[in-house]
């Protein structure tokens, strides 16, 4: 492989890896909070894209209001999420509430394709079309703008965590629920926060991915496992480390690719990221079970 | 034990509804709706084993297509492009599926919750996605046609009226198994393990091993369904196992009742009879009914339609009998 | 029988992290004897109950049962050799009656699986009739046959706790481990299952307990461990322990019960 195909892939691996950050960084933040993974985290991302096409071309909006209306709709639709089927549910089992996240899921996935389109759609770029050149390879100007917003969005996640007032709360509710409810802390209003924070960036993720690569109403899917497997590479532990699981997954996924060993043509793709993802439950099982009973 | 606590009451509502059953094909009964009975007889065989899956282990499968599309593929592809006999291909098939499932399930079980969910997602994408790349095998996307009909002897189930009997014999034989096992010392341990695992664990039940084990139950019904639809439609395609296909059979054991065995029938039928008859006429609405559906269930009778409207019908009776009125 | 150690742990330490919950602990607990370990709150004394069970893995150390080494012993198998627990929180199966909760104890008594079950065979339904017979003679043992067909959790916690205690008898061990059976429980319920825990005694079944309430222990125990952050300070007779000045000087640091 000559260094430019192989900065090619790179950066190509970079791209999709900064997506399943994003994705990763949504399920890790509700993940701590609440203890619950969200299957319908891949759906905001979908629901950023889908909305923002659909403001730009059939309500004609300029592009930067409807990238942020879209991202607004996404939070709020995070809240209600949290609000009519989450809370209800009181003390419900982990099984009742996988199904409850997959009911959303499946049902936001039926809305949109029901009342948006069942077409893929490509929202316009943000800053042309014309590929830069870089050490060699060609990039998207969308490309950058995809990698540069997952930077943006962890640091400001990051001041947020550390260094607000409601950022810390949650930050403590993580850690300990029962002593931070003590201190004052509403665990359902961090909650709540939680799913909003999760699928605002999750809504932002698809703003900028869909100009890049067009998404459909079924995107969620495959973008949800992926960004739990970043998640789970990070351990669901800080958010730092799932955009290190992202990266991580979206790099091995084009370089697997570029290798072409055996069967793995782009059809298989897809599944590089399943296998890595039984790989990693695997491996962290024994740790896993060790630490549940200790706890 | 318990069969015996049961008044002889309980016999006449079962017989009847056994010759109702019985009656079905023929032409002066309800002959146009075999072919639905027999979709529905096959797919409450994959949601029992799902239902005792998550009921009574408190596991989530979302990936049990990948176990009813190895049934319908191994079998597929041993009777016809091997020319295997087709009884034969589907124990093969059976088997098969079922020590796959017992393999993964015990490196899976270390696993609780949240993990096993998406690893069974992963695990049915995998499988989905090889349905359909593996097509000098498979026959792609487009799935293969031609499959031989299942018979003994001379006799073929070839036509609807036969093969309703075959589909529902074995939904039958299922269903009785699964009460057997319920009922009885792996039963006890699975609800143990369902109500403590901890506790479980401390009177001698291997909890592992016993959850692989009952994944590798419903992996084999799953995978007996699937070779009945295989030698039912005679063509096999990659449509029918895809997330969604997991996705309608965890709203079929929501529905039929997550540690109910005869609750299966009820949740079969009523998300075939909705989809088939009713979403249908609809458009699309299909995937968002059975997201209401989950999310509405899930919150207000987490046990079960089916394990809710029984327990109404209970506290009915039992108000009747209050007031002197013979059950 | 009576005068051998049934079990007995050399050097036991668990440390999650930097913290050490058990510190180098030696015990050695006689055959046929009530054996109480107490200590004030967090001195390790459950954690030392989950390594005897096996719940996880020691960090250093060996934990001997009639002279076998027990670290590599999974948690289930050790039901089998004769050890069982019961637990501070109960954690009875809340999705059975109260009998079958004790059937379920006769796990590691019974054997058929999933096949005999399935298709009902004779072995499966001789099995299911010993299972039932010997559940009913220990739900007798504990006061509870008449609550045979009742929902688990519909008993009140003090029958919750001997339903437990049936349930581990039923596994017929040879040492059971009661952790804090007396929490929770009014002056009659204690009376009651000090005479159980008499009872188990007599049958020639060896018992450890951790308990918080002095009295009880006092009244029960023929040999008292006392733990302190993990490590073992004080043993002997009950009226030896209580005048021990280390034992006083660490309940000293603790809230009077």
């Amino acid at each position: 492989m000559s260094s430019a195909q192989f900065v090619q892939y790179l950066i190509s691996g970079i791209t999709s890896g900064s997506v399943y950050a994003l994705v990763g960084l949504g399920f890790t933040i509700i993940y701590a909070v609440t203890k619950i993974i969200n299957f319908a985290q891949g759906e905001f991302v979908m629901l950023g894209g889908l909305l923002s096409f659909t403001l730009i071309h059939s309500a004609g909006l300029p592009l930067v209001p409807a990238l942020i209306i879209s991202v607004l709709i996404a939070a709020a639709i995070g809240a209600i999420m949290y609000l009519l089927a989450i809370r209800p549910a009181k003390n419900a089992s982990v099984v009742s509430l996988i199904i409850i996240t997959i009911g959303v899921a499946i049902f936001t996935r039926g809305i949109v394709g029901q009342m948006l389109t069942k077409d893929f759609v490509r929202p316009p770029s943000f800053s042309g079309e014309e590929s830069i050149s870089f050490l060699g390879a060609y990039i998207d100007p969308q490309a950058v703008w995809v990698i540069g917003t997952m930077v943006v969005v962890t640091i400001i996640l990051h001041l947020f965590l550390n260094y607000t007032m409601v950022g810390k709360a949650l930050k403590a509710c993580a850690i300990n629920p029962v002593a931070s409810s003590m201190v004052g802390v509403n665990p359902k209003i961090m909650a709540l926060i939680a799913f909003v924070l999760a699928a605002a960036i999750g809504g932002i993720g698809g703003v900028v991915l869909a100009p890049l690569t067009p998404i459909s109403y079924n995107a969620g899917v495959m973008l949800g496992l992926k960004g739990f497997v970043a998640a789970a590479i990070g351990g669901f532990g800080s958010p730092v480390a799932a955009v290190f699981g992202g990266l991580l997954l979206g790099v091995v996924e084009s370089f697997a690719v570029a290798a072409n060993w055996g069967p793995f043509t782009s059809a298989y793709k897809d599944a590089i990221a399943l296998v890595v993802l039984l790989l990693i439950l695997l491996i962290r099982s024994g740790k896993l079970a060790e630490e549940e009973r200790t706890g | 034990m318990l069969a015996r606590l049961k008044s002889k009451w309980i016999y006449l509502p079962i017989a009847a509804l056994l010759a109702f059953l019985i009656l079905i094909p023929f032409e002066w009964f309800f002959a146009q709706y075999t072919t639905l009975m027999i979709f529905i007889g096959i797919y409450t065989i994959v949601t029992v084993g799902l239902c005792l899956l998550m009921g009574y282990t408190g596991q989530v499968s979302l990936g049990q297509a990948a176990f009813f599309g190895m049934g319908a593929y191994v079998s597929a592809i041993l009777s016809k492009t091997y020319g295997l006999n087709p009884w034969l291909a589907m124990f093969v098939a059976a088997i098969m599926t079922g020590a796959f499932a017992y393999i993964i399930g015990y490196l899976i079980f270390r696993l609780k919750g949240n993990y096993l969910a998406m690893a069974t997602l992963g695990l049915g994408l995998i499988m989905w996605i090889l349905f359909r790349q593996l097509s000098q095998f498979t026959g792609g996307p487009d799935g293969m046609s031609g499959i031989p009909y299942l018979s003994i002897g001379g006799f073929v189930f070839d036509t609807s009226f036969r093969r309703y009997f075959l589909v529902w014999a074995f939904c039958l034989a299922v269903l009785l198994i699964s009460q057997n096992i319920v009922r009885a010392r792996t039963g006890r341990a699975l609800r143990a393990i369902h109500g403590s695992e901890a506790a479980a664990e401390s009177i001698g039940i291997n909890v592992g091993r016993f959850k692989a084990k009952i994944l590798a139950l419903s992996a084999v019904y799953a995978s007996l369904a699937g070779s009945l639809l295989v030698y039912n439609m005679t063509i096999v395609n990659p449509q029918a196992f895809d997330f969604l296909a997991s996705v309608k059979l965890v709203v079929m054991a929501v529905i039929g009742g997550l540690a109910s065995v005869w609750g299966a029938i009820f949740g079969a039928g009523t998300t075939r009879i909705l989809s088939d008859e009713v979403l249908l006429r609809f458009g699309e609405w299909d995937v968002i009914v059975y997201g209401l559906i989950l999310v509405l269930v899930m919150i207000f009778m987490p046990e079960g339609l089916f394990v809710k409207l029984k327990e109404v019908f209970q506290r009915l009776r039992f108000r009747y009998r209050q007031r002197g009125v013979a059950p | 029988m009576s005068g051998s150690v049934i079990l007995e742990t050399k050097g036991l330490t668990k440390a999650f992290g930097g913290l050490v919950a058990v510190d180098k602990v030696d015990l050695s607990i006689k055959a046929g004897k009530i054996t109480a370990i107490i200590g004030p709150n967090g001195a390790g004394k459950t954690t030392l109950f989950n390594l005897i069970a096996g719940v996880f893995p020691v960090s250093g150390g060996e934990v001997y049962f009639q002279g076998k080494l027990l670290n590599k012993v999974p948690a289930h198998k050790r039901a089998s050799l004769g050890i069982v627990r019961t637990f501070q929180h109960v954690y009875l199966f809340g999705n059975m009656t109260v009998l079958e909760n004790v059937m379920s104890g006769r796990h590691p008594r019974s054997s058929y699986g999933f096949f005999e079950a399935a298709l009902r065979l004779p072995k499966a339904r001789r099995e299911e009739e010993a299972i039932s017979l010997n559940a009913i003679k220990y739900l007798n043992l504990v006061g509870l046959g008449t609550h045979a067909e009742h929902d688990a959790l519909s008993l009140p916690l003090g029958q919750q706790k001997l339903l437990a205690v049936a349930r581990a008898m039923a596994t017929e061990p040879r040492l059971i481990l009661l952790d804090e059976p007396g929490a929770g429980l009014n002056t009659s319920e204690k009376r009651q299952l000090s005479d159980l825990i008499r009872n188990i005694r007599e049958m020639g079944i060896s018992v450890v307990l951790v308990e918080h309430d002095m009295p009880l222990v006092m009244g029960l125990a023929e040999w008292v461990i006392v733990l302190d952050s993990g490590q073992k300070i004080a043993e002997g007779t009950a009226a030896q322990v209580q005048k021990d000045q280390k034992v006083i000087a660490a309940y000293l640091g603790e809230e009077v019960e």
